[in-house]
């Protein structure tokens, strides 16, 4: 996650998180619980916002050229957030008063199950092409097996073809690649809001490329059936608007299903996107990459990749990973699927500085080509645990009084924490958030998103049962403790972490071996 | 989106029309028949790509074994985008050791990433801005544009050198300050900010190296002119005569400018994976080394990559005692193949001991001296079924020098030099229409004999990606 200090977009927004006087009795519809605060609105909200990455930047001199300065400020930036958790990361035996992390958006619950899937005999295999320059596309044999497994999880009406698949190390890298194929330095793609904010990085440190944002609110109305629901008038309205600002929009990133707000799209919803894209011939960027994370059946969801036809199929670009559905944010494996033939191979032209090692090559193909495991084994179990763990922070929440979107997709709930502050300002997200950090608890505040009201969090549960017990318990500290808030906000540890259900849930566990854990806490 | 300068290397690699080339850059499971074995002897020989082919069996072996295929949970998880500690240790360590640097190298000082093109990348896009240039000298392997260009924008600043060994010069491609100085001072007049300056060493395509003194002399002109320097040493290990007595940058007692040396490697070269991308900046500038950590998320290794390197590193027992004689000898017999060859046919090359390359002046081959016969020339070459690189890719300014890769198996290094001297000597009879000349039986005479004797090997289908590296 990249809590980035910034300041509020170019377009001045109402002051407060509401957005009309309408009632705001009816809730969120059948994922939300609770009330929510009602605050009266003064004027109509910009519902577009172009992004600026350097807002807050500021340099110190050095021998790096200006675009190196900006790129060390990114990391620098990030630096300062996490520096504090990764000295004081929680450990079962070795550190139990250390910090939780609930904000970065990995999925830790499958070890076991990766760990001897990838630890089985066929994945050590040494063969001379594995270690001599590769196709940057990708090995042929990697993509034929990408291709036969985007056709059959994602239910595609025909077989997808090895030739409009590339692969590289990730997703991030796949971002950088197409904004830099797609648009000129400058110009813009449209994202809906809230979004996972390392997108800002991914398209602006090499490509130059900004985010235009399209605005949604937590509010229900009649347009609104869900909270931030996306629709083809804010796209559009959106993008009148950012046009009138003399930004050059060039595409549309979709990510579905969503992140933050464990939400994804019907096929009708998809198709009304697409639709807009390709009426403005804009690209879109369609990030997939919790596709298999759907551990809700009902949801009902389905892949672009499974529409019987796509308005624009030359520029509908299509993004997925192993980091998400397979719990391995650090393997470094994402893929592109497109007909495109000119992105893909400007694509692959840049693949060479996003390269795959022949070995990870020959082991994700061995990973994707095992149904049985993947669909008798991985995916049961992993939805299982997923929504397990989902429930268990779902009714912590529900007890606090806390309103919440979620629907059964991703590794996190979003949660609408804006009656714990004292005024509806990113000022007071922040100190929130630090109040959370004090007491040992990580999560990712609302701005990081650029969620335009103040006051929401993102909280990942896809971790084992006993940190969620202490980490909801030193949430549910600071909100409690927040209605007695003295003015030092002095941070509340408890002094013995682990009573109560916390304790029996550390000591089941306990069995287990420790390992150190480094969390890179980004926003993805 | 800017248009990557279409260099003749860049047109090459993009195009799909020569026949050659749609084997060689094919990815289509490589329609190219197995080279070398009983079935298809018609098959192009690769004598073009940098790669080396030598030690196979004995990676294959130390990477197989049951120490390399580990796991645990910060292996799969968001990595510290330096590279796991662990690693970046033992590449401090490695680095000290096999540069024989004065103190020990600090991990604080390493960066891993992907391999040495995303470095180039990275590091042009953080010390240039758009537009602005690095100084190199040629010939110089031709890649490089693209890795300074495609995302960064920078372009690249020549110092053309001469074979003519003079005064001066007392080896042929002989780098100078004076030489350095006179460049600048031609490019800067030409309204082009300079940021750095490249330095391989060892030299690819020359196979030659830089002295201590040279060094030192290279990196106070650099310094003068506040000039970031980028050391690229990834075949530092591929020095197979030791007589040359070659030295690492990161040996030297005392650096003109610190905080402006940028050493990169890689075990592309030097371990024989250019498929695994795997290399490492070492550098005392925290500012240059976050700038590039920061678009190390770009350029990524895999925790798994990572383990098994960190194992490869540390293994000195393995790397001094078993595989680097190993490897050094082998280069050095392939080298001494193909340069007697060269001799016998009266070619003067130039070579010194290092790398996986000899530089081969072909110029009286030429009709005329100019880079659209060096071309044709080429293409008779892979007409005949054999491939190598031409000098104009290494922004050669004398046209006529080729490259020729020595790092292969006996029986193609065999096969390819006879498709060679097949055209160079039929070459004194050309005739106009340049017919390809391929010999009914490749295989006859000594070629026969090696290709028999690894027909007990394994015919793999090699995809090469025919690249300049």
């Amino acid at each position: 996650m990249f809590p980035l200090p910034q300041r509020e977009p170019t377009a001045p927004t109402a002051p407060s998180g509401s957005t009309s006087s309408q009632d705001m009795d009816s809730g969120y519809g059948d994922a939300l619980h609770g009330e929510c605060l009602r605050k009266p609105d003064w004027k109509q909200p910009k519902l577009y916002g172009v992004g600026d990455p350097m807002a807050m930047f500021s340099s110190d001199s050095s021998c790096l050229s200006s675009r190196g300065r900006v790129i060390k400020w990114f990391w620098d930036s990030a630096e300062e957030g996490y520096r504090t958790y990764h000295m004081d990361e929680y450990d079962e035996e070795k550190n139990p008063s250390g910090i939780i992390n609930l904000g970065t958006s990995e999925n830790k619950l499958c070890f076991d199950l990766l760990s001897r899937r990838l630890t089985k005999s066929d994945m050590l295999h040494m063969e001379p092409s594995l270690l001599q320059y590769p196709d940057w596309r990708g090995h042929l044999f990697l993509r034929e097996e990408v291709a036969r497994f985007l056709s059959f999880y994602c239910k595609s009406p025909v077989p997808l073809k090895p030739e409009n698949v590339v692969v590289l190390n990730g997703c991030a890298s796949l971002f950088s690649a197409l904004a830099t194929v797609l648009c000129e330095a400058g110009e813009a793609l449209l994202i809906p809001t809230p979004y996972y904010g390392a997108i800002t990085q991914h398209v602006y440190l090499y490509g130059n490329v900004r985010l235009a944002y399209v605005y949604l609110d937590s509010k229900v109305t009649g347009l609104n059936t869900r909270p931030f629901q996306l629709t083809v008038e804010k796209l559009e309205m959106a993008l009148r608007g950012v046009n009138s600002e003399g930004v050059k929009v060039k595409g549309l990133i979709l990510i579905n299903p969503q992140n933050p707000l464990g939400d994804i799209y019907s096929p009708e919803e998809l198709q009304e996107f697409l639709g807009f894209a390709m009426r403005h011939q804009l690209h879109v960027i369609m990030d997939e990459v919790y596709m298999l994370s759907v551990f809700e059946e009902s949801l009902g969801y389905r892949s672009v990749l499974s529409l019987e036809r796509l308005p624009d199929p030359q520029r509908t670009h299509v993004m997925w990973a192993t980091s998400k559905d397979f719990g391995m944010s650090g393997l470094r494996f994402g893929i592109l699927y497109t007909e495109n033939q000119h992105v893909a191979t400007a694509v692959a032209s840049l693949c060479r500085y996003h390269g795959l090692s022949g070995l990870v090559q020959y082991q994700m193909a061995q990973l994707l080509r095992d149904h049985d495991w993947i669909s008798q084994v991985y995916l049961p179990e992993n939805h299982a645990r997923l929504k397990a763990a989902h429930t268990y922070v779902s009714e912590e929440l529900r007890a606090l009084g806390i309103p919440f979107v979620s629907r059964g997709a991703g590794f996190f709930i979003w949660v609408d924490l804006r009656k714990y502050l004292r005024q509806g300002t990113f000022e007071e997200e922040v100190l929130l958030w630090r109040r959370f950090l004090d007491n040992k608890v990580l999560l990712s505040f609302g701005k990081a998103f650029e969620c335009k009201e103040p006051g929401w969090f993102r909280i990942v549960f896809s971790d084992k049962e006993n940190r969620l017990c202490l980490g909801m318990q030193r949430v549910r500290q600071v909100l409690e403790g927040h209605s007695q808030v003295v003015e030092d906000a002095s941070p509340r540890h408890t002094q013995d972490p682990s009573a109560g259900p916390c304790e029996q849930a550390t000591a089941l566990q306990a069995a287990e071996v420790p390992m150190t854990q480094t969390y890179r806490a980004t926003e993805d």
